[in-house]
């Protein structure tokens, strides 16, 4: 029995726990060897004391506020972490569980208070107080660093795209310049040949000749004129679509000599046009436009010359097409331009739509074309799609409605003028173009000139030679060969007596400033009237 | 949000004259458990938690307002009038003691009576004034809070409701009776124990019931005393009970000491 006790004696000195006995009280009874020499004390030392006293003065604090209470509400407490004071001053952090033991009539007994030593779990739990503030702070950093990343990022790409913002309308600008200039010489000429087609109608007229040869040429003019503006508009993304039936072979076929010429020698022009193609229906002009844009990104894939194809056919795009291109399924006539070129890659192809997106270098192309041809495209209902492969070339496919309507052809407006003139010299009239030329002749004779054709300067150097009575050279600046200056120049050396008088669609300002013309030099304005024309003429000759 | 909700008041009992319960540090409502059954025939049980404690609201915990005592006995007066209550007698514990009698000169028609348990003006002991604390301890309390906040939640965790970083403890709480949020508790201890109301008790008109316990480590005997002294009409009451909270560990000593208390108020009021 005695053993039994010793054993149960030691268990409670020796336990790996302090334990600690306390009256109802609060006063401590007994307190065991373990609890003692954590604290560096005898175990008679805590009889009479409270738990509290051995506390720090957090734990005396809250021991009295929380943990206190807790046991008396409760009847116990658990793992509750409190620091303990050594006799030497220092800490033991431990873990406290407390309980109340009553007798049956609920009357407290005592009070059992068992106390774990938890210096390792709270120098981890210290450890993983740092790790998790270091984390925190890694992580703060972090985001700090990301939002610092993101504002770089965000303010690189504000200026990335304010620079582009600016190239791009400098490509515009540059574009449009380009285009008014050339636009502006192509409409003079038609306005030329329209002006005399007019003034030539105005002195048939008067004699009762034959006047329809005039017409014809005021109306071609006007038409070719009208379709400029067309271009022009779309250019400027202000036209109205004017939707007419039409077919598409019909239009590539009429298209094909327009497209020679923008092609140019080294690209072969092949037309692939299906029989029984249907009829669709859509703006004629821009359809045209759309086309030839093509055309010239096809011809400038071909750097080295190849093969351009134009083909039609009638498709039908089933649900699955429909469905992948976002087009509604059913019947459409297909036009697709391929070229033998160097192709696009993946990325350009995604990209070639997009407004402003260019292959081209600065100045050569403004990102405009394609944009505006699939918009056009898309107005119409129809769908555009590229096929591409680096090194093999690249195909354009428009697709646009079946239109099941009866045909219809647009009603033109009539030109109607009347025409007149007088006089007697030899001029030397020097034109590219042919129509200009011809009317710029004729209206010289109905002038009473006599005169002399020709399409440029070697024809016109030879005339000179051949024609000793010429005594005006009237001459257009900008041609293909020799320009009119030039031209103006070799003709004085042999004839130093030889009026001469230049005629551009230009503006004098151009002409002059890229040095093709002398200021003081005898320039009539392109289109001139059948009087300007006389009166310059006159001038001239006299002066 | 009603002020009643805000404080999660709860009223109790039959009689017209109210009886209004203010918990201390540490805990809530639930410390009032063993005490104010006794007097639920003869008075108006009014309880409540405060803002940051308890069944309180804790989004109406700001943290301006509840920078000083004064705050917490705004929200009493506001209980008080939103319950009609004049004439009332206000038991608080320990802080709330002097919550109670901060609220009392504020609105002295609230209350006749003041029974005040383990009251202390001040925690730091100030020249000759004994607070119980050197100013050094009480900087080592709050460094403790500020320092070593996962040991000091590790010591609350038996009495914290939620712990996010810890969702687990809330599952198998066993030490659950007295709610708190650990940064409000925080809060609530800086400013309990940098208090200091020494001024306040010479204002106060009720008549008050000083309750000191023995060996009362928060609030000594020599504080309980000077409470005493300051107030103009009180009365003192040693109790054979120890530690801080006699309302838990000694109810029926305290219940007698009111009692007491109370009938000789109303003898006087027969005399």
């Amino acid at each position: 029995m005695s053993r039994e006790i010793d054993d149960l004696d030691d268990l409670f000195e020796n336990a790996p726990c302090g334990y600690v006995s306390a009256g109802p009280d609060g006063r401590i009874t007994r307190a065991n060897s373990t609890f003692a020499s954590w604290l560096g004390r005898e175990p008679s030392e805590f009889v009479g004391r409270r738990f509290q006293d051995f506390l720090n003065i957090a734990g005396k604090i809250y021991y009295e506020t929380h943990f206190a209470p807790l046991m008396r509400m409760q009847g116990f407490f658990n793992e509750v972490a409190l620091d303990l004071v050594h006799a030497d001053g220092s800490r033991l952090p431990v873990l406290v569980n407390a309980v109340e033991r009553r007798d049956q009539e609920g009357a407290l007994r005592f009070v059992r208070i068992t106390i774990f030593n938890a210096s390792d779990r709270r120098r981890y739990e210290r450890e993983l107080l740092e790790a998790r503030r270091a984390a925190e702070n890694a992580n703060a950093e972090l985001q700090k660093l990301n939002h610092t990343l993101e504002e770089r990022i965000a303010e690189a790409v504000e200026a990335r795209m304010k620079s582009e913002a600016a190239l791009r309308q400098a490509q515009k600008m540059e574009a449009v310049g380009q285009l008014t200039g050339g636009i502006a010489h192509d409409f003079n000429n038609m306005l030329a040949v329209i002006l005399s087609a007019l003034n030539l109608l105005e002195r048939r007229l008067a004699k009762g000749e034959d006047i329809s040869r005039y017409i014809a040429a005021a109306k071609d003019g006007a038409a070719r004129a009208a379709a400029v503006t067309q271009r022009l508009l779309a250019f400027s993304r202000q036209q109205t679509l004017a939707p007419e039936p039409l077919y598409a072979n019909q239009m590539v076929a009429e298209m094909s000599e327009l497209l020679r010429r923008t092609l140019g020698e080294a690209v072969r022009l092949e037309t692939v046009l299906a029989g029984g193609l249907w009829q669709i229906l859509t703006d004629k002009n821009v359809l045209e436009n759309a086309i030839l844009n093509l055309a010239i990104n096809a011809r400038d894939a071909m750097t080295e010359g190849g093969r351009l194809t134009i083909e039609t056919a009638n498709c039908h795009l089933d649900e699955a097409n429909g469905a992948e291109h976002d087009v509604e399924p059913g019947q459409y006539v297909m036009v697709a331009v391929t070229d033998t070129g160097t192709g696009m890659t993946p990325d350009v192809v995604a990209k070639a739509f997009d407004p402003f997106f260019t292959t081209k270098g600065p100045g050569k192309g403004t990102g405009l074309g394609l944009s505006q041809v699939f918009g056009f495209v898309k107005q119409s209902g129809g769908h555009i799609k590229i096929y591409s492969e680096i090194g093999q070339g690249t195909s354009i496919k428009i697709y646009l409605p079946r239109y099941y309507g009866a045909a219809e052809t647009r009603k033109r407006l009539e030109a109607r003028t009347l025409a007149r003139g007088a006089d007697s010299e030899v001029v030397l009239v020097v034109e590219d173009d042919e129509q200009v030329l011809a009317l710029t002749a004729q209206m010289l004779r109905d002038l009473g000139y006599g005169v002399i054709e020709a399409r440029g300067g070697e024809e016109a150097l030879a005339a000179l030679s051949a024609h000793p009575e010429i005594r005006l050279l009237f001459t257009d600046v900008v041609m293909p060969d020799m320009n009119g200056r030039r031209l103006a120049e070799k003709a004085l050396e042999r004839r130093p007596d030889l009026k001469v008088l230049f005629t551009t669609g230009y503006t004098r300002n151009a002409v002059e400033h890229n040095g093709v013309l002398d200021p003081s030099v005898n320039l009539l304005q392109k289109p001139a009237s059948l009087e300007q024309l006389a009166v310059k003429i006159r001038t001239v000759l006299d002066g | 949000m009603g002020v009643l909700r805000r404080n999660n008041v709860q009223i109790m009992g039959s009689g017209q004259k109210a009886m209004v319960f203010a918990h201390g540090f540490g805990c809530d409502q639930n410390m009032w458990r063993f005490v104010w059954p006794t007097f639920a025939d003869e008075y108006r049980i009014i309880l409540f938690d405060h803002v940051g404690c308890g069944g309180s609201d804790l989004k109406a915990y700001n943290v301006g307002k509840y920078a000083s005592l004064e705050g917490y006995a705004d929200d009493l007066i506001e209980i008080c009038r939103e319950l009609d209550i004049t004439h009332g007698i206000f038991v608080g514990h320990s802080v709330s003691a002097m919550i109670g009698a901060v609220a009392s000169i504020q609105a002295p028609e609230l209350f006749d009576d003041l029974v005040m348990i383990g009251p202390s003006p001040r925690y730091i002991d100030d020249e000759d004034y004994t607070g119980g604390f050197s100013e050094a301890q009480i900087e080592e309390l709050l460094d403790f809070l500020d320092d070593n906040h996962m040991g000091w939640s590790q010591a609350m965790a038996p009495v914290i409701m939620g712990n996010p970083d810890r969702p687990e403890l809330s599952a198998e709480l066993t030490n659950s009776f007295c709610m708190t949020d650990p940064e409000i508790a925080k809060r609530f201890a800086r400013v309990t124990f940098l208090s200091d109301n020494r001024a306040d008790l010479a204002l106060v008109t009720a008549r008050a019931l000083v309750l000191q316990c023995s060996e009362d480590v928060i609030a000594p005997q020599a504080v309980g005393a000077y409470v005493h002294q300051c107030l103009p009409n009180s009365a003192f009451v040693l109790l054979q009970a120890t530690g801080h909270c006699p309302n838990l560990s000694a109810p029926e000593e305290t219940i007698s000491a009111m009692k007491t208390f109370l009938e000789a108020r109303d003898r006087e009021r027969q005399i």
